[in-house]
């Protein structure tokens, strides 16, 4: 399945199979901060927040926005499932920005809990559009 | 043997019958088109978390958390049980609603206290006319899934089983196993329960060690299990909706068939009847032009 400096890595979203092959390394946004795996990490499992991603396939590293979601990472593969994973060039520059102010824009109207918390997790996916896009 | 009129009238009603089910044909083919391909996306999604969360479970120790409470202490004629039935916004499906609403039927009788949430049209009128409370604010179509309104019901799912208003929360959904078979599936969202996971690839690793969870366990939990449930939800609607169309397709391309035949049939009766009644004239005629003689 994988070499002796690769793991198998997934990235798997609702919408498509985003990749699937070995890969040398990865970063990954975690809840506390980021999180860095590399071949023969303990088994985990952790959550996943939006935020930027980077990982390291064939030398080379690829960075990718990711969205909310789960990792199970375990020595020899790791699978990351998530709401959205999108290549930097497939991003819409000014569509992450409309987005960002129109949820910056409903963040400061009187909303209820949910609408909250709606309007914060679409800002984080703009921000990690934004982010990877640069 | 009917008259001309009446043959003429049929014919007609039949032809306008075959143009809508022929189009309700159309339409639904390349509706379906469009819902397989989401289905084929959704798929591996939908399946990789069940068998990702499965893993997880299978590789940690007894999981203390408020989606893992089973609460036992409520007896079962006390539980309140929460079902999601999706059925289709329209009929004309052939057995599709039925179907479901049938299962739904079937497990609310064997409930003490059931709350049903139907997504679609057609399974609300059902129910309104056959006097089963629903929920009506819960108002969602089965149209055109999306992962936003996953997210609202799984939301409302939530909150209702967290402040203790729902016990347990099953989705009633209809599976597309292939294009000629479809069953209505029970599956149970909340409380999770480590044993109803099957095993997926039993031991496809050689590590038996737990997993640690970075950095808590409930950390990790609140937000696996809300992206699992609206995942689940997702995909049940998603299949939904693919069987719905692949039920209205078949329906209306057996109806366009029968049409078909019926106006074969009634234009030989048709046919037969205007040749009588020629022969009928051309007698007379003759008849009475021997009798002038």
């Amino acid at each position: 399945m994988a070499g002796e400096n690769t793991f198998y890595l997934e990235i798997i979203t609702p919408e498509r199979q985003f990749y699937i092959g070995p890969a040398e390394a990865l970063v990954l946004p975690a809840v506390d901060g980021q999180m860095g795996v590399y071949p023969g990490h303990e088994p985990a499992v952790t959550a996943v927040e939006p935020g930027e991603l980077r990982y390291k396939a064939e030398g080379k590293w690829e960075p990718a926005a990711v969205g909310a979601g789960f990792a199970e990472i375990k020595p020899d593969y790791v699978i990351l499932l998530v709401g959205f994973a999108e290549h930097p060039e497939e991003i819409d520059r000014k569509r992450a920005e409309a987005a960002k102010e129109r949820a910056e824009e409903r963040l400061r109207q009187k909303q209820s809990i949910h609408e909250y918390y709606h309007s914060k997790a679409a800002l984080a996916r703009a921000m990690a559009r934004l982010k990877a896009r640069r | 043997m009917a008259s001309i009129k009446e043959i003429r009238t049929h014919i007609k009603s039949v032809e306008q019958t075959l143009k809508i089910t022929n189009a309700m044909y159309l339409i639904s083919s390349s509706n379906l088109r469009k819902a397989r391909k989401q289905l084929n996306d959704v798929e591996p999604y939908f399946q990789k978390i069940e068998s990702t969360l499965s893993d997880i479970l299978h590789h940690s120790e007894e999981i203390n958390h408020r989606f893992f409470d089973k609460r036992p202490e409520i007896p079962p004629e006390k539980r309140k049980v929460g079902y999601i039935v999706v059925a289709g916004d329209k009929g004309l499906a052939g057995a599709y609603n039925h179907n479901i609403l049938k299962l739904a039927e079937e497990k609310m009788a064997g409930c003490a206290n059931p709350s049903l949430f139907v997504v679609g049209q057609a399974g609300r009128s059902y129910s309104q006319e056959h006097g089963i409370p629903i929920d009506v604010e819960f108002l969602y179509t089965a149209q055109d899934p999306n992962v936003g309104r996953a997210r609202d019901i799984a939301e409302l799912m939530m909150d209702l089983y967290l402040e203790g208003q729902l016990d347990e929360v099953y989705i009633l959904f209809t599976k597309m196993i292939n294009t000629f078979r479809m069953e209505p599936t029970v599956h149970r969202l909340l409380p999770l329960e480590r044993d109803s996971f099957p095993v997926y690839e039993k031991n496809r690793d050689c590590y038996n060690r737990d997993v640690v969870y970075i950095p808590s366990v409930k950390a990790v939990m609140d937000r696996l299990v809300p992206g699992y449930i609206k995942g689940d939800i997702f995909g049940a609607l998603v299949e939904s909706y693919c069987s719905e169309q692949n039920a209205r397709m078949t329906a209306m391309k057996s109806s366009s068939d029968n049409a078909r035949a019926m106006l074969q049939n009634l234009n030989l009766s048709y046919n037969r009847a205007r040749q009588a009644a020629i022969t009928q004239e051309i007698t007379e005629v003759v008849g009475g032009a021997q009798a002038a003689l």
